[in-house]
Parts: C-alpha cells; sequence; structure tokens
C-alpha cells in the first residue's frame, strides 16, 4: 500500500505541478480574452520563449534560476506589447478567424526565430535543488515541484492585487466589463489592450521559466500544445473568468497526469481534448460560458 | 459569356493555366526532383480546396489533418491487406475519411469560431494518439509500414503518369466543387454562412447542409491524403501533424478564403516561394518569411492574392480622382 500511495502522490504532484503552468498560461489568455474578446493561439509561443531566455540567462549568469523570472518576464511583457501593437491591433474586429490565422503566421515567425538562434534540438537545464527531497509522512516531495507552487501561488496573488487595488488594475477591470464605457470615462483602451498583452505574455514567460527549471525538455516547437490546453481550460472554466481558469488548470493537470498513469503517457495529450470535446457536445458554450451575441 | 472565345480574363487565365499544367512536364519531364515538387503541389491543391470547401459553409478546421491521415490509412491499409489497385482504394481512403468526417461535424454543428477550432484541433490529436497506441498492431505505430505506390516505379516515365492522373482528379476535384456552389446546394451554404438566423427563418435547416459540407470537405482531403501516401510509398502517424493541419489554411489564406481560384493560387505561390527559399538555403528563414507573408495578407490584403488586381485598380482610381 505504501508504494502505491507513494506513486498515486507523485502523480498528483506532477498534476498539481504541470497544473500550475497551465493555470499561468490560462490566466493571461484570459485577460487578454476579457480585455480585446481575442484568442491568441500563439500564446505558448510566449512560453517557449520564456523557457529559452531562461535558459539562455542560466547559461550566461549562472544565477538560481528562479531568480531568472526577473529576467525572463520583463523580455515577454516586452515582446507581447509588440506583438499587440504590430499584428493584433490591426485586425481587431475585423472577424474572429482572422485572429486565428494571425496566430498561425506568429507560431511560425516565432518556432523558427528561435531555432534559427538555439537550434532545434532539445534541451533542458538543471535546477540546483534537483536531488532534494522533503519527507511527509510516506510522501516524497520535490523540493522544486514545492517552490514551482509556491512561485505561482504568489504570482497569482501579486496579480490579483494589482487587478483589484491599482488605478491600471482598476482601468483594466473596466475596459473588459464594457468598453465604451470605459472609452467614456477616459479610459485609454488601446493602452489598456498593449498592458493587458503584455501582461498575458509576461505570465506565459513566468511559466515558461517554471517549466525549464522543473528540469522538462524544451525545444522551438513544444509550445502550441500546452498553449491549446491552456485554451480548453478556459473554455472548461467559462471564457472570462479568472477562478474558474484556476480550478481548470488544476482539474486538467491532474486529469492528464493520472491518465498517462493509467493509460499510458501517450493519452497524455489526448485527454484534455476528449474532456473539452464531451464538455462542448453537452454545453456549446463552455461549463460556466454565457451565451454570446 | 457563352461566345466560344470568352473575353472574360478569368475564363482566359484559367485557359492558360491549364494549358501550362498539361505543357509543363513535357519541358521538365527528366527532372524528377522538379516533377516531385509539381506532384505534391497538385495534391495540396486538392487538400486546400477541400480545406476551403468547409468555409463556404460558414465552419472551418484547424484539424483536417485527421481527415487527411485518416484517408491515407484507410486506402493504405486496404491496398497492403487486400492487394487491391491503389486508384481504387484512394476512393475508398476519400469515403472512410467523409464518414469520420459527418461524425466529427456532428459534434461540430453547434459550436462557433474558437470552439469549432479547438474541437477540430482536439480530434487530430486524439486521432493520431489512437492510431500510434491502441491501433498500433494494425497501424504499426509510430514506425508506419510501407505502401505500394501510385504508379509502379519500374515503369517508365512513371512520375509523368503519376502527374498527370494527379492533374485529372484535381481538375475534375475543383469542376465538381464549382458546380456544387453553383447549385441550389451553394445558395444555401451561402445563407447559412452569411447568416444563420436568417437562412433558418428561409426554411433552409443548416444541419445537413453543415454536415454535407464537412462530408465532402473530409472526403477530398482523405483523397488527397491517400495520394500523398501513394506518392511517397509510407506513411506514418507524423500526416497527423500539426503542420499539415496548418498548410491548408496558409495556402488558402494566401490566395483568398472563400474563392475557387484563391487555394489554387495560394498553393503555387506559396509552394513555389517554400522551394525556392530552400534551393536559396533558407532552411529556417522560410519559415519565418512564409509566417511574416501570411500576417501581412492577413492585415493588408485580407482577401488573398486573387483581389491583388482589383486593390491595385482601386489605388490607381484613388489616385486619378
Amino acid at each position: 500500500m505504501d508504494i502505491s500511495i507513494g506513486i498515486l502522490s507523485q502523480v498528483a504532484f506532477w498534476g498539481l505541478y504541470s497544473g500550475c503552468i497551465y493555470i499561468l498560461l490560462a490566466t493571461g489568455l484570459n485577460l487578454i480574452f476579457g480585455v480585446m474578446k481575442i484568442v491568441n493561439f500563439a500564446h505558448g509561443e510566449f512560453l517557449m520563449l520564456g523557457t529559452y531566455i531562461t535558459f539562455f540567462f542560466f547559461v550566461i549568469t549562472g544565477f538560481n534560476p528562479y531568480v531568472l523570472l526577473i529576467g525572463s518576464v520583463p523580455v515577454l511583457i516586452v515582446a507581447g506589447i509588440i506583438v499587440e501593437r504590430l499584428c493584433f491591433r490591426p485586425i481587431l474586429g475585423t472577424g474572429k478567424l482572422n485572429e486565428i490565422f494571425i496566430s498561425l503566421g506568429l507560431i511560425y515567425i516565432f518556432q523558427n526565430l528561435v531555432a534559427m538562434i538555439w537550434t532545434d534540438e532539445w534541451r533542458s537545464m538543471k535546477s540546483p535543488f534537483a536531488d532534494i527531497t522533503i519527507a511527509l509522512g510516506p510522501l516524497q516531495l520535490p523540493l522544486d515541484y514545492l517552490i514551482i507552487i509556491v512561485v505561482t501561488a504568489v504570482i497569482l496573488i501579486g496579480f490579483y492585487f494589482f487587478l483589484q487595488k491599482t488605478a491600471i488594475g482598476r482601468a483594466i477591470r473596466a475596459t473588459s466589463q464594457n468598453r465604451k464605457g470605459a472609452m467614456l470615462m477616459g479610459i485609454n483602451v488601446e493602452k489598456m489592450d498593449m498592458l493587458t498583452f503584455g501582461i498575458g505574455a509576461g505570465l506565459a514567460g513566468a511559466a515558461g521559466t517554471l517549466w525549464a527549471v522543473s528540469g522538462q525538455v524544451f525545444n522551438p516547437y513544444m509550445g502550441s500544445i500546452p498553449a491549446i490546453k491552456g485554451f480548453a481550460i478556459i473554455i472548461l472554466g467559462g471564457l472570462g473568468s479568472i477562478p474558474g481558469a484556476i480550478v481548470g488548470g488544476l482539474a486538467i493537470g491532474m486529469v492528464e497526469n493520472f491518465t498517462a498513469f493509467t493509460l499510458g503517457g501517450s493519452w497524455k495529450d489526448a485527454v484534455s481534448f476528449i474532456l473539452l470535446i464531451v464538455v462542448l457536445v453537452v454545453r456549446p458554450t463552455g461549463l460556466f460560458g454565457e451565451a454570446e451575441e | 459569356m457563352n461566345l466560344p472565345i470568352s473575353r472574360d480574363p478569368r475564363t482566359l487565365l484559367t485557359a492558360a493555366f491549364l494549358v501550362l499544367a498539361l505543357l509543363i512536364p513535357l519541358f521538365i519531364g527528366s527532372n524528377l526532383y522538379y516533377l516531385t515538387i509539381l506532384v505534391l503541389m497538385l495534391i495540396f491543391i486538392i487538400y486546400a480546396s477541400a480545406w476551403n470547401f468547409l468555409t463556404f459553409s460558414g465552419q472551418g478546421s484547424l484539424g483536417h489533418a485527421a481527415f487527411f491521415g485518416l484517408g491515407g490509412y484507410a486506402a493504405s491499409l486496404m491496398a497492403v491487406r487486400l492487394g487491391l489497385p491503389s486508384l481504387v482504394t484512394l476512393l475508398f481512403g476519400g469515403i472512410f475519411a467523409a464518414v469520420i468526417g459527418v461524425l466529427i461535424g456532428l459534434t461540430c454543428v453547434r459550436l462557433r469560431e474558437w470552439f469549432l477550432a479547438m474541437v477540430t484541433f482536439g480530434f487530430a490529436v486524439i486521432i493520431q494518439t489512437l492510431v500510434v497506441s491502441q491501433l498500433a498492431p494494425v497501424t504499426g505505430g509510430w514506425d508506419g509500414f510501407p505502401v505500394p505506390k501510385l504508379v509502379p516505379p519500374d515503369i517508365q516515365g512513371y512520375l509523368m503518369i503519376e502527374y498527370y492522373l494527379i492533374l485529372v482528379i484535381t481538375i475534375a476535384t475543383i469542376l465538381l466543387f464549382r458546380s456544387l456552389l453553383k447549385s441550389r446546394i451553394g445558395l444555401a451554404l451561402a445563407a447559412i454562412r452569411e447568416n444563420e438566423v436568417e437562412a433558418r427563418a428561409a426554411g433552409i435547416n443548416p444541419v445537413p447542409f453543415k454536415l454535407f459540407a464537412f462530408g465532402v470537405s473530409a472526403f477530398f482531403t482523405g483523397i488527397a491524403g491517400s495520394l500523398e501516401i501513394f506518392h511517397f510509398g509510407y506513411i506514418t502517424p507524423e500526416i497527423f501533424g500539426i503542420d499539415l493541419s496548418f498548410w491548408p489554411i496558409i495556402y488558402s489564406i494566401t490566395g483568398g478564403l472563400g474563392t475557387l481560384a484563391g487555394p489554387v493560387i495560394g498553393t503555387i505561390v506559396v509552394t513555389l516561394l517554400w522551394d525556392g527559399l530552400n534551393a536559396v538555403g533558407l532552411t529556417y528563414a522560410r519559415f519565418i518569411i512564409i509566417g511574416i507573408l501570411l500576417v501581412l495578407i492577413i492585415i493588408f490584403l485580407p482577401k488573398g492574392l486573387v483581389s491583388l488586381p482589383d486593390e491595385i485598380r482601386k489605388r490607381i482610381r484613388k489616385k486619378d480622382t
């Protein structure tokens, strides 16, 4: 029994950890959707860029990789702002298919830019805490996972206070609730779009750093699947609902890892889509989504 | 319009294209590399046109590789297990893809935009997973299996024969799409695309038409998939890859969504650019260039390359006034 509890808790922990990555991705996607009403299918490329920037800083500075969040998040915020300004603003309001198509273009640009700079081999990096585990009764918890879970929680709490307590946060929420109304109140909604997109990309960058630190392998093409799962999560949790994204992220993380454990690793990606399809067949607008238009 | 020699520039252009397509292998006949590019170009014209047909009904798909691959697997399994000639199993590949397409379409008819994109993408992932895990005893898992070629390579000039065979299939496909769109079905699809509620009010039930579009699109995608496999003579689950879902979209957007000529022109332009850049040695950079091209076209030329002459005329007229 001890062994099986050990393994199960290990799987649950993996689920919690991958849930954290998904939560960061889904929260960013959700924030962007709330404000701009667009979906950026290239969001995973920000995650991928985050892993490479972390890797790059790690190689040249040798700092503790968790400190490198200070490096990856700002770089990604700037990248997000540039992408919003150059690609998404011109097509805002021209039809929902265009944003999907422009994301395809961005996916190709980002993936291959990174492949040109860092080649397309699989890479990984080793956290300084990789060998440390903390015993908790029968459970052996790797220190890295604990740190990742704590870091995610801190980021989310900080994000919450930013949205609730600061003037910019209030302006973002106002834009998200009623774009025209916000405009009439003197909020520069285009600036809010840029900021939101930047913050979303920054959160994906943080997810990228955590991905790299945990010792998972990465290559330039690894971003698409996590991002699409991030989008599945916000459909499950409800478009525009941040608590929904957190619950959905944890749920997908858990389901995925338990499926990989029981059905085999090849089902890890497919199961979240099965879940999504089942939900959408029953409720075409998502679990908590409201009918639009 | 019904004159024996039409003055419509579009008809003339189409005729010129056809003549070029018929004659071009005679000039490059001995060069297998160029012939291969041409053969693949034709296959992808079928694929992109089939994908584009779905958009006539107001639907879209991010996972058409599912049908491309299913067609390929169904046709090649038939060919290998039953020893039937490739040209016969080709049809079976299309039918199998169409059946699955209608089934997938059933879950999609109520969905719009992003949801539809997600679900179709998801199906491609799920089907690939099935093929490499539970169905591996039949499909050979990740390793795949060899398949007989469309035209046996021991016949002299086999690639040339293959080219003309596929050219006939391509032209037939496009003519069929053309007559479908001109028929009452095409009108109903357009009504549904423009406004589903009003179409309902006019007495059109959108569900069978949407399913029909899904089935037809999947059928020709399956044919294209089988053709590709019979061209290469080998099948692996990489046929379900994300890239293969994205290519028809890129071709159709570049050429012009929702037009018959769009996917054809888009496929030709992008393929030539693609292989041209490769020949210059820009292996990764060509992806970036295609990506930038896509972004620029969506922003500045949302109706694709087919609208380029109109756009230029508009610019000139603006300058005159």
